[in-house]
């Protein structure tokens, strides 16, 4: 089990520089490590999928396969952020997971009112229903696991 | 079609005897279970004999319903998930790995499914 102390920022904040130099930042372990390998699935099942539509039928709906591309390739910056014990990773995950949040909110809601728009199935329209609504839950989960290890902001 | 159906049974079965392991070790286990560990490398193996029986069942002249490449590109995906959930959940010591390994026979599931889904 970690040894992190739960109660003190300080000793927390002081343990998550000291683990930018080697061992792995507390945000990666225990239940981070489910939230990691979800979004390490989401990533390869979107972007293998986009690749798919993209070399078979590119040209039926160019934009819901690109954009499908580009949300897989943004859950893999986040996967890799967030197993990252580099500098920036906290920010990098904060970003790509809030881009996420956002993408799937704006083309969840877009696929509802504009359906002509989103004919053909990306990531994200639905709110991510061809993937069990993983897209749109994985973020918030994102958000408030990167928000409980926010300690390893400035590591 | 029969054949794949009691291939799909099987599937099913080794998947959600995995889940259901490692979903219990998940809640009684505070380290990566022995049995929800051998859940991965069950349905490693039934990947493994799925796809030899469907390449047999391609090269055979028996084409799938949908799109060959998708299907394909199901399966590896599906390939690569159990062991990639298996090396990480052995590399710590939580009862986080199980849940990893959980999600990992859920996803081949689904994988199954959608290639079932093709291949029909």
């Amino acid at each position: 089990m970690s040894q992190k102390p739960r109660n003190s920022r300080i000793l927390q904040a002081a343990e998550a520089k000291k683990s930018a130099a080697g061992p792995k930042p507390s945000r990666t372990t225990g239940l981070g490590r489910v939230i990691i390998a979800v979004y390490g699935i989401l990533a390869l099942a979107a972007t293998v999928r986009a690749v798919y539509q993209i070399v078979s039928k590119f040209d039926e709906a160019p934009e819901a396969y690109v954009l499908s591309l580009i949300s897989g390739l943004i859950y893999f910056v986040a996967t890799f952020s967030l197993s990252s014990a580099k500098p920036h990773a906290w920010l990098v995950s904060l970003w790509a997971v809030s881009i996420e949040l956002a993408g799937v909110l704006v083309v969840g809601t877009l696929s509802l009112t504009h359906p002509e728009i989103f004919a053909h199935p990306s990531v994200w329209s639905g709110f991510g229903e061809g993937y069990g609504y993983i897209p749109l839950v994985l973020p918030i989960v994102g958000l408030w696991w990167l928000y409980r290890n926010r300690s390893e902001r400035h590591s | 079609m029969i054949v794949m159906n009691g291939f799909f049974i099987a599937g099913a079965i080794v998947c959600a005897v995995a889940l259901l392991v490692a979903v219990i070790a998940t809640a009684i286990r505070r380290h990566p279970d022995d049995w929800a560990l051998v859940g991965a490398i069950a349905t490693e193996v039934f990947l493994i004999v799925y796809g030899i029986a469907a390449a047999i069942r391609q090269a055979g002249g028996k084409a799938v319903a949908g799109d060959p490449i998708e299907f394909w590109g199901y399966f590896i995906t599906a390939l690569i998930m159990p062991p990639i959930a298996f090396f990480w959940a052995v590399s710590e010591k939580s009862r986080w790995s199980n849940a990893v390994l959980a999600a990992s026979s859920l996803v081949t599931f689904v994988m199954l499914f959608r290639m079932e889904q093709i291949w029909q």
